[in-house]
């Protein structure tokens, strides 16, 4: 069990914004879909440091992404 | 070589990985993106081996993302903390041993100018702070000294990261570290001044807290040495492992040292300037006619 992001697609559309997106420090993982305006984690690419959390949350203060528990899936 | 190398063989497309079939077809080569379009195309650069939430990891994902030219770019790096990441990228990529990135780089530009000469080969190393400025001190100095025209960067830690917390040239003044408990007796080497100095025409120290003016940095000091000498940037790249930062909070350590001592600083020789202007005039035109 480890953590990674999870954007909630609902909320995150209301805000067309894609902040989060220029801070994660991995390539090719936290991702934005243009058509429906809301980002969504890769999370088999993500390790979980929580910087987009920080961008949402504490520097935005829109929460719409959190981190949540996850086993690896075979 | 330019953009063929990035084409796939007619008939294979259905045996080639999946990574390498979306990079041909939703990646950066032969196509110009905004860094704000981040999150929308497929980087260069492939899964890592670097720590969750470093910050050098994160100037290293920009820093391809705003190549101005990755079919025609070739980057140098050496042991350390970054090539961990360096070595994983669609873009050609030169481990030089420790201390010597910046005289390897010199002679390839050279060749490729000799190779390509109706081309422009982008050179640029990323090292960090004990591979430029303490043990490739002299071969970096040399390199701006004869004017070589190529990029620099130096994703500054402030640390030996990668061999477990000695004290560089760049640890600020009275910093303990891991394998350094006595604390650093004098000031963090003023590496942009030197840079200055010593001939570069384009020099900057930034912090990565602001991705649209990171990758507009990286691209003119990638343009500038294409034609004019030897460009620099300090990068503060934090280190959470080192400095015990928790990962949730490195974007916000990067802004406080923005607002202490990495200030963002940005200077080029009055030709690099004039240069500058005009691309800038023509860009404002071209979107004017459109
Ligand atoms: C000639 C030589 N000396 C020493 C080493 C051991 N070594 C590997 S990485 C490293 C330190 C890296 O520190 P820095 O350049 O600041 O990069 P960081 O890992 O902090 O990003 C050292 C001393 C080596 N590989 N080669
Ligand atoms: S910062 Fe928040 S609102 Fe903006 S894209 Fe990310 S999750 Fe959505
Ligand atoms: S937790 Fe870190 S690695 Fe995962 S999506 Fe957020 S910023 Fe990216
Ligand atoms: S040791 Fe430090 S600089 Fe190296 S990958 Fe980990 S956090 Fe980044």
């Amino acid at each position: 069990m480890y953590y990674v992001a999870e954007a909630k697609a609902d909320k995150c559309s209301t805000y067309k914004c894609n902040q989060c997106v220029l801070f994660c420090p991995e390539p090719n993982t936290l991702m934005f879909l243009q058509a429906k305006n809301f980002a969504y984690v890769n999370q088999a690419r993500c390790k979980g440091c929580a910087i987009c959390v920080y961008v949402c949350g504490d520097l935005l203060k829109r929460n719409c992404i959190e981190m949540v528990m996850t086993t690896v899936s075979e | 070589m330019g953009l063929e190398y990035v084409r796939i063989t007619t008939g294979f497309e259905d045996y080639m990985p999946k990574d390498y079939v979306d990079l041909v077809k939703y990646g950066q080569f032969g196509k110009e993106y905004d860094i704000q379009d981040l999150g929308t195309f497929k980087e260069l650069v492939e899964e890592h081996p670097m720590c969750a939430g470093c910050f050098m990891a994160y100037f290293i994902r920009v820093f391809y993302a705003s190549l101005p030219n990755p079919e025609d770019s070739i980057v140098i790096g050496t042991a350390g903390c970054a090539r961990l990441q360096l070595s994983q990228a669609a873009v050609p990529f030169i481990y030089g041993n420790y201390g010597d990135t910046n005289a390897v780089a010199s002679g390839l530009k050279r060749a490729l100018e000799i190779r390509f000469p109706d081309k422009n080969k982008d050179v640029i190393v990323v090292a960090g702070d004990g591979g430029l400025m303490d043990i490739g001190f002299g071969m970096t100095m040399h390199s701006w000294f004869r004017r070589e025209r190529f990029t620099t960067i130096m994703v500054d830690n402030e640390v030996y990261g990668n061999t477990g917390g000695q004290e560089s040239g760049m640890s600020p003044k009275g910093v303990q570290l891991k394998m350094a408990p006595k604390g650093k007796k004098f000031d963090k080497i003023n590496a942009v001044e030197l840079a200055k100095a010593a001939g570069c025409v384009y020099v900057a120290r930034i912090a990565p807290t602001n991705p649209k003016r990171l990758a507009k940095t990286i691209k003119r000091a990638i343009l500038a040495a294409r034609h004019f000498g030897p460009t620099f940037i300090h990068a503060y790249t934090s280190c959470n492992i080192e400095y015990s930062i928790p990962t949730e909070k490195v974007l916000e350590d990067a802004r406080n040292r923005e607002k202490n001592d990495f200030a963002f600083y940005e200077w080029m020789s009055d030709e690099v300037k004039g240069f500058f202007e005009q691309v800038e005039t023509k860009k404002k035109e071209a979107q004017e006619v459109k």
